[in-house]
């Protein structure tokens, strides 16, 4: 393929991972789904890195990593999920092996962990995330949660989510598997969710999944639902408590937020319990409209779809000052989209439309051959687009494709600075809410703060020329007083 | 104290690998590989990028199911292959991660085949050096990733030409240490009389004029930042002269914002300064909790003559510090320090009343906390708690050692191979008025409502890692300053109420006043 190579300097593998707009509405082939080269310097993270970031959020569980220390100390405290109660998840819990552990099989350590845990903190449910190495010296995780389970007669969960076994998405899958297993069957069951509840009869009951909380995300978002006389049963996975969790059968209706780590739960949850589930997004007034507008539809209510539009209206009209005064100062800026997921991938394209900007460059790192389709369609001409870069990668496009702006993680971060270029951290640790109304205000805020910064001007000079130095306002300031000397 | 005998919660110390890039990334022109899983080396650069604000690029060899089960060594090659291809290194840093480790990788083979596939020899020069080091997660801790790491690089630069007979025995014995989960005392032992048995006789020849000529090796035992370097750097410029500071990550942690991004940031040690450290005239090892490798093996195998002095936090140990500069070098303290000196005696006259007594825990690696410690004790402080997360054969020793020293009449808590959730039990019963450490002690101190001074490695909650100077007489100022104007703003915050009220100046004097001895 002709036009996929050359687009920057990279490893011959590395080629068809990165590819160019063409025409509109033309799908292009991308590889993409693989294991990550080696010495590549990929941006990825592992099994157990995706299935800790999808189940830590959950508050009151202990989350017991084991393996040696290194795996539970880089990920204490990973996402900025935040919670409206208990935060036992907070805490990094480790079984911390030792070589003795590795030669001999480190089953009994787990098993005596379990019941130390168990008896201090007192947690509705244990998950217990299996390393690297417990996947090589096969320690038998199923039998021993098995057995810590009906001794404390709580859940104690396996996650089987040694680091080698795939990428983040495997992850994710592995982290869905515990979750199904806390799912309870409701006790009064429909055999078949079907649309049109009648919510004069019973108040209509959603999920929302894969939303992780991250500096309170879900905060803004619940109440729309509220507003529209819908219980949300349970946010996965931020915020939620193993009891939530365990009642989420009993939903009507599941929105998928990121589709990428909770699409996997939401079709068993449709095919066990009969739930239908849809994506949306919750980032950027378009994407909160066709949220709210599709959940009313799917209820099928006139009083939903009434109150829906009054919230869009309002909320609207509330922030679009504010929009539209930020809008002007950003529009016509180019922005690269860097996100471990496609859904927030996708949904940020959108949300720059909003704000005026362009996307020049989007890549993921999980992303699968339907995402990048689906982002081919919605991106310009021209775009790159890209799977699996790494720092040099990223490096080479920022400066070809001239952004101004940089979305992604800390990891990135740094190379947009060092480049010049503004940076919007949209990750785990971001501090600053950005789902719903007033999260897209943030947004919008923190990309004006970031590319109108007058440092990066000062950025364009870096080294130190005293004669090519004019500052402006000396020089109108002295060209004026000579003026009015005159 | 919950006494938990199976469960780390909330680690304080992070893994050997991440030890290893750090001392990796202080040397010119390297970049470092994990040979293991992609998560490994995708952490441990988020985790520094955190703390340093820098882009950090580290290669994984990103073993897979398949490579986990055949063995890594395609994946390993390949890696190599593509870093080389494109990073063009001049030393490529391999550390293993505990998968490597458990599937039996045999590393430096794997290294030797690859070298002899792609016709790269050992030429210094010419050559892509090729460092392996033997770092599984599951042995010790990051502090013992650095100091091992230290040792292969010194190693490999001094070292003779390769023996392939004898470097198969020296493997052999590294993975034997670990079997027999020998602590890292025993492991430097262990190699260093097989080395001394080999390069007997090779001591240096004491001709005086060759000595003057030569340089003065420095060597942190643990990392110390970008800032601590540069001060260091420039001591050793005003005394020593000529000196070879390994690791330097002065520039390649702390890059200013230049022209281009390079591929791997520019600084660190020289590569041809590395090979002449077996020339040197002395080795100077910071830190004497942790046994420093890489002094000792220069030692024994090249004769160069090795002394070890505390971290240079606080003054004594700074004293310390310039004393054994001077009877190695037999040269003056520069006017320059002799006033930084008095500057800093002069501060600590004035501020001597807001710290004395105050109780404080300090924690982090082992000799950084032994340095911080001995200054508190010198300013009249009171260390209630001293801990670190890595295990230490004698860090309670050393602690206690000092404690007799400067004020016997305290007791303090010294524990070693702690977590956070042992630390907090222990902040409870000690009562701390004030935390020194890094950032994951702010749970801490928010949980108990104790200030806390950030000094170590992560500090990713707040900026300037990079820039905190702890060594050195200026780095004794800035540490006592950001100290008390700590506890003085502690003060204000929880008195300010109470003196709008005319009763707070009824005489009841000030905290500060009447601080009780221990």
């Amino acid at each position: 393929m002709k036009e996929k190579t050359g687009i920057v300097d990279t490893l011959e593998e590395r080629q068809p991972y990165i590819t160019r707009k063409q025409e509109k509405g033309q799908t292009i082939p991308l590889a993409c789904d693989n294991n990550s080269l080696a010495g590549a310097i990929s941006q990825r993270a592992c099994v157990y890195s995706g299935a800790r970031v999808v189940l830590n959020p959950v508050t009151d569980a202990v989350h017991l990593v084991h393996g040696p220390i290194g795996c539970a100390g880089y990920t204490w405290d990973i996402r900025g999920a935040k919670s409206s109660g208990i935060e036992t998840n907070r805490s990094s819990f480790s079984t911390d092996m030792k070589e003795i552990d590795i030669v001999f099989g480190g089953e009994e350590k787990l098993s005596n962990a379990i019941d130390e845990l168990a008896g201090i903190y007192h947690p509705p449910v244990i998950f217990v995330y299996s390393t690297c190495i417990v996947g090589i010296i096969g320690d038998d995780l199923d039998s021993v949660c098995k057995t810590a389970s009906q001794k404390h007669n709580i859940p104690v969960l396996p996650v089987k989510s040694e680091g080698f076994k795939g990428n983040k998405s495997d992850g994710y899958k592995a982290a869905c598997d515990a979750l199904k297993q806390l799912i309870k069957r409701p006790e009064e069951e429909t055999a078949e969710k079907k649309p049109g509840v009648n919510p004069k009869i019973r108040k209509p009951k959603i999920n929302i999944l894969g939303d992780f909380n991250v500096a309170g995300d879900v905060w803004l978002v619940k109440p729309l639902f509220e507003q529209m006389g819908i219980e949300v049963i349970v946010s996965m996975t931020g915020d939620s408590t193993a009891k939530s969790i365990t009642r989420a059968a009993e939903a009507d209706l599941n929105l998928v937020q990121c589709s990428g780590s909770m699409a996997y739960l939401a079709k068993w949850m449709q095919k066990e319990y009969g739930i239908p589930y849809q994506t949306i997004s919750f980032f950027g007034i378009e994407d909160i409209s066709i949220a709210l507008r599709k959940t009313a539809e799917y209820f099928d209510s006139e009083e939903m779809k009434k109150i829906a539009e009054e919230i869009l209206e309002t909320e609207t009209n509330r922030i679009m000052p504010d929009i539209s005064r930020i809008r002007e100062r950003i529009k016509g800026k180019k922005a690269a989209i860097y996100m471990g997921g496609p859904a927030k991938a996708l949904t940020l394209i959108k949300g720059f439309a909003e704000l005026g900007m362009e996307v020049v460059i989007i890549g993921t790192q999980t992303g699968k051959k339907e995402d990048y389709e689906q982002i081919s369609y919605s991106v310009r001409d021209g775009t790159v687009i890209v799977d699996d870069a790494n720092p040099l990668e990223l490096a080479e496009l920022l400066v070809k494709q001239k952004a101004d702006l940089m979305v992604a993680g800390v990891k990135e971060r740094f190379i947009a600075y060092k480049l010049g270029v503004a940076f919007c951290d949209f990750n785990h640790d971001r501090v600053m809410e950005f789902e719903g109304f007033d999260g897209f205000v943030n947004f919008a805020r923190e990309v004006d703060a970031s590319i109108n910064s007058p440092v990066w001007k000062a950025v364009r000079q870096r080294t130190l020329e005293p004669e090519s130095l004019k500052p402006g306002y000396l020089h109108s300031k002295s060209d004026a007083a000579v003026e009015s000397h005159v | 104290m919950t006494k938990r005998n199976y469960t780390t919660v909330n680690p304080c110390v992070m893994c050997q690998p991440m030890g290893s890039a750090l001392a990796f990334k202080g040397i010119e022109n390297t970049m470092v590989l994990y040979h293991g899983s992609q998560g490994c080396s995708t952490y441990m650069r988020l985790h520094l990028a955190h703390h340093f604000r820098e882009p950090v690029d580290i290669a994984s060899s990103s073993l897979s199911e398949k490579g986990a089960i055949y063995g890594g060594r395609e994946n390993l090659k390949k890696g190599l292959r593509n870093v080389i291809n494109r990073y063009k290194p001049k030393v490529i840093g391999v550390a293993t991660t505990c998968l490597a480790e458990t599937i039996g990788d045999d590393v430096p083979a794997i290294i030797r085949e690859f070298k002899e596939e792609e016709g790269i020899g050992d030429d210094l020069e010419k050559d892509i050096i090729i460092i392996s080091v033997s770092t599984p997660s599951y042995g010790e801790s990051h502090v013992s990733g650095y100091i091992k790491a230290l040792d292969a690089i010194v190693r490999k630069f001094t070292e003779k030409p390769e023996d392939p007979e004898k470097t198969k025995i020296l493997e052999d014995i590294e993975f034997l240490d670990y079997m027999e989960d020998l602590e890292i005392i025993e492991y430097a032992e262990t190699l260093e009389k097989e080395k001394a048995e080999e390069n007997v006789g090779e001591a240096k020849n004491p001709d005086m004029t060759e000595v003057l000529k030569s340089k003065l090796n420095l060597i942190p035992v643990e990392s110390v930042s970008p800032a601590d370097v540069r001060e260091l750097k420039e001591i050793l410029a005003e005394t020593a002269g000529d000196y070879i500071f390994l690791p330097d990550i002065s520039e390649t942690f702390d890059a200013p914002l230049g022209e281009e991004l390079p591929k791997i940031a520019a600084g660190g040690t020289a590569l041809s300064e590395i090979a002449d450290m077996s020339n040197s005239r002395a080795s100077l090892g910071l830190g004497v909790v942790s046994t420093n490798l890489a002094v000792r093996y220069l030692e024994a195998s090249h004769g160069v003559s090795g002394h070890n002095v505390p971290i240079p936090i606080g003054l004594s140990n700074t004293d310390l510090y310039f004393t054994e500069l001077v009877r190695i070098l037999s040269c003056p303290i520069p006017e320059k320090y002799q006033k930084e000196r008095g500057r800093l005696l002069d501060a600590m006259v004035d501020v001597h009343k807001y710290l004395y007594g105050v109780k404080a825990a300090v924690y982090g690696d082992p000799d950084t906390v032994f340095s911080l410690t001995t200054f508190m004790l010198e300013l009249g402080m009171n260390p209630v708690l001293v801990a670190t997360g890595s295990k230490s054969r004698d860090f309670e020793k050393k602690i206690k050692q000092i404690f007799e020293e400067i004020r016997p009449e305290l007791e303090p808590v010294a524990l070693d191979g702690i977590d956070f959730d042992s630390l907090n039990d222990a902040v409870s019963e000690c009562n701390p008025e004030i935390l020194i450490g890094n950032s994951n002690g702010r749970y801490i101190a928010k949980a108990h409502d104790i200030p806390l001074v950030r000094v170590g490695l992560p500090i990713h909650d707040r900026v300037g890692a990079q820039r905190i100077l702890t060594v050195g007489y200026r780095g004794a100022l800035e540490l006592l300053d950001r100290i008390t104007n700590t506890i003085l703003e502690a003060t204000d915050t929880f008195t300010a109420p109470e003196q709008i009220e005319p009763a707070a100046y009824t005489g009841q004097g000030t905290k500060d006043d009447c601080a009780e001895g221990a």
